[in-house]
């Protein structure tokens, strides 16, 4: 009895220094997560919603408070309401498509043919391009006087005498180009974790399904769909939000032109805040996004969770 | 021996030295540079490449004189403004800043610069006007920015296109340009834009718009400072580009960028355009077949006879208050100007010098160095020493300054101009009138709204004046 009560408190003793030691070891591993999620995100946001409630300006370190003034005055604002339901048109259109032209791109290359390894080093190259040298390129693709489109559907009788398309001359020609360029950039990404989620289906189950008569669509709705739903989950929550809180097309390609029509939140408060110099109002648009990223964020995140679980 | 944890938190400790170290090094080292005579100057990428050519090496070698080592980066038109944004923010940077148009916002950030001014006129005469008003913040009395230099807006227009129509030297109203387009589509069926007045988010776009609102009467300040956009003259204006716009141009000129009237004019897409001598330096350098009918009209009159013009692009120098060298940097503003003969012909013509007299002959009296100097500008563009033909072909650049004016006209420029600048609250209006987004009257109100929300900031910051007569 003795033996085993002296034995049996060293053992104690050493497990409860273990845990304290590997938390303390968890807790110094997490910190430069910490840190950088609280310098690089949590700050810049709390200054952020600090700043759109004054009248800070960019050449300026002072400024007053103005209370909801900057929020009253951007929601009057058409070009604010524009931007407001292009970022959805803009993350939502370009989304669904990424998501359907990347679902056909990942079944092609799961199937054996001639030249596959360079078809997935062409696929991959909108992704390792720099964005601002590819739209350059896409500059001059979409541009309204030497569009290459147009002279091809000119040379193929598409485009008459007299007829020409402005692409970045009219509201919804430009929409239609950057929601392309961006589809164009996001694409490779979404087909190499689409693929990475269809290779990690075990055969037997697609094998299974076809003795049980299954059909392809059967095959693609009923069972590698939800098989996939978590890994679909996290390119679908990446993909929104990196759309949501891009700018970069958008600034290339139109500065937000014509008449500020084709503005997204986000280069909207980069043309306020930075360009025009009024911090506030630019802080204004901006949280705006906010809400939005946060429901978001919830939403993906539980419904892959519950996808886990079962 | 070590044990992995060991090893992980050893680990873990070296590369956050590590990094802080790298963090804090340049800081470190850059201070010692600084105070061994060092200068840094943020410098625009010039639509001109020679002018970069002769920049660069002339501020280099001015440091060299003086055992100072002078570094100039560049960037393009439009980071000047977001770069300065990121500097003021970190309160470190470059200590000389260059800006194309208004460094009014940035007034609290820079030294004042009244004795560089001052040093200037004794030496050279008075600046010129427009330079002066861009500079120049009159409700604060700073002198926020030196121009060394400014360009010219006048329109280029194509010389056998305009004959055919019976219009040789071009069109001298804006009405002409109305009456011309539909003639100009009947003999150049080919170009797609007869009139490429730019009605988009740029900065041509910027000043074109301005030039028709100011030759129709309307303006967004009053000479005091007051928010008059709001106004018939407005209204006419944008009725006329409304016109303007069905009879004479398409969808393309509301997505130009700043180098799409160029390209445009020198692919001969378009039979007008307004803008600077770069696209022509441009069709030269390149030997492109449109360099025969390169012609220039001086700005256009409006209905009543106003004649005017935005300057196409202000120099504008500012010395931070963060500067460390800040003496350094007033020198080189004076060695700047001083320069100013060299640095016309380093821009092939496009810099005009912001004082005439810097460009006199030597050992002129002061009383007459303006004189002397407007002589020596006429003299360059009488004669291009840079291969026009016919050699006279930019003379009337000589005469450009009774029509060119600043941003801000009938008042001095100021934060608010600028921010209704940057933001495109002009152009946007004049857009949605000509392509009947809006009516023209609607398009008005709306650019009022914003323009008076604008001003209402800056004025309770202090920095404009005005407010009582609002419009």
């Amino acid at each position: 009895m003795n033996t085993t009560t002296v034995s049996a408190a060293p053992v104690l003793h050493a497990g409860q220094t273990i845990r304290r030691a590997d938390r303390r070891l968890g807790v110094f591993m997490l910190a430069p997560a910490l840190l950088y999620i609280t310098l690089l995100v949590a700050l810049p946001f709390l200054l952020a919603l600090f700043l759109s409630l004054t009248n800070s300006s960019a050449g300026s370190l002072e400024f007053s408070f103005v209370g909801l003034q900057n929020f009253k005055n951007v929601v009057a604002s058409p070009v604010f309401r524009r931007a407001l339901r292009n970022t959805f048109v803009f993350t939502f259109v370009s989304q669904a498509a990424v998501m359907v032209l990347g679902n056909v791109l990942a079944r092609a290359l799961m199937r054996p043919f001639f030249g596959k390894t360079l078809a997935r080093f062409v696929i991959l190259m909108p992704w390792a391009a720099p964005i601002s040298l590819a739209t350059l390129g896409w500059l001059w693709i979409f541009d309204s006087t030497f569009s290459v489109i147009n002279w091809l559907l000119k040379v193929v009788g598409w485009l008459g005498p007299g007829q020409w398309y402005y692409w970045l001359g009219d509201t919804t020609l430009g929409m239609v180009a950057i929601i392309t360029i961006h589809v164009w950039r996001m694409l490779p990404f979404s087909t190499v974790i689409l693929l990475a989620g269809l290779t990690s289906i075990p055969n037997e189950v697609r094998e299974a399904s076809a003795i049980d008569g299954a059909g392809t669509l059967a095959r693609i709705f009923q069972i590698e769909i939800p098989m996939m739903r978590p890994i679909l989950t996290v390119a679908v929550l990446f993909g929104v939000v990196f759309t949501f809180t891009d700018m970069s097309v958008v600034y290339l390609l139109t500065r937000g032109g014509p008449y500020n029509s084709t503005h997204v939140l986000a280069s909207l408060a980069f043309q306020d805040g930075v360009l025009g110099g009024d911090v506030g109002r630019g802080a204004a648009v901006a949280i705006f996004l906010v809400p939005v990223l946060v429901v978001l964020a919830i939403v993906m995140l539980r419904s892959s969770r519950r996808a886990e679980v079962v | 021996m070590q044990t992995r944890r060991q090893f992980v938190v050893r680990g873990t400790k070296l590369v956050a030295v590590g990094a802080v170290a790298a963090a804090a090094g340049p800081t470190i080292f850059v201070r010692d540079a600084k105070a061994d005579g060092q200068l840094k100057i943020l410098q625009w990428s010039h639509f001109v490449p020679a002018y970069d050519k002769w920049f660069d090496p002339w501020a280099k070698e001015w440091g060299a004189k003086r055992g100072v080592n002078v570094t100039v980066d560049h960037v393009g038109f439009a980071d000047v403004v977001p770069r300065a944004t990121a500097e003021v923010a970190a309160q470190s940077g470059h200590d000389v800043h260059m800006f194309l148009g208004l460094a009014s916002a940035f007034e609290e950030h820079v030294i004042d610069l009244a004795d560089v001014v001052a040093a200037l006129e004794k030496k050279y005469g008075k600046q010129v006007e427009l330079a002066h008003r861009s500079t120049y913040n009159p409700f604060t009395k700073k002198q926020f920015a030196l121009s060394d230099m400014w360009v010219p807006d006048r329109g280029n227009y194509h010389k056998e296109v305009w004959s055919k129509i019976g219009m040789e030297n071009g069109p001298s109203t804006y009405d002409d340009l109305v009456k011309a387009a539909p003639e100009i589509k009947k003999v150049a069926p080919q170009m797609q834009i007869p009139i490429g007045v730019g009605l988009s988010q740029d900065i041509d776009s910027n000043m074109a718009v301005r030039n028709i609102l100011w030759c129709h009467g309307g303006s967004i300040q009053d000479k005091d400072g007051n928010v008059v956009l709001n106004s018939p003259e407005t209204l006419r204006a944008l009725e006329y580009t409304k016109k303007l716009y069905s009879v004479g141009m398409t969808q393309a000129v509301l997505s130009w960028n700043a180098a799409s009237n160029n390209q445009a004019f020198n692919a001969q897409e378009t039979a007008y355009i307004l803008n600077s001598i770069s696209a022509y330096r441009t069709a030269q350098d390149n030997k492109l077949p449109v360099l025969a009918n390169y012609f220039f009209t001086p700005a256009l009159k409006g209905p009543t006879g106003t004649q005017l013009a935005s300057e196409h692009v202000m120099s504008g120098y500012v010395v931070w208050k963060f500067s460390k060298s800040q003496d350094l940097a007033k020198e080189l503003l004076v060695a700047l100007v001083d320069a100013s003969r060299d640095s016309m012909l380093g821009s092939k013509l496009y810099n005009f010098p912001s004082f005439f007299g810097a460009a006199a002959e030597p050992n002129t009296p002061l009383n007459r160095k303006q004189e002397s100097g407007a002589a020596w500008i006429a003299a360059q563009c009488n004669k291009d020493p840079f291969g026009s033909t016919p050699p006279d072909k930019l003379a009337l650049l000589a005469k450009s300054l009774p029509w060119s004016t600043n941003l801000g006209y009938p008042g001095f420029a100021n934060p608010a101009e600028g921010e209704i600048f940057d933001t495109y609250v002009l152009t946007d209006m004049f857009a949605k009138a000509a392509t009947g987004a809006l009516s023209p009257k609607d398009a008005m109100a709306e650019a009022s709204t914003r323009a008076k929300q604008i001003f209402d900031k800056w004025r309770q910051k202090k920095m404009v004046p005005g407010g009582g007569k609002d419009k």
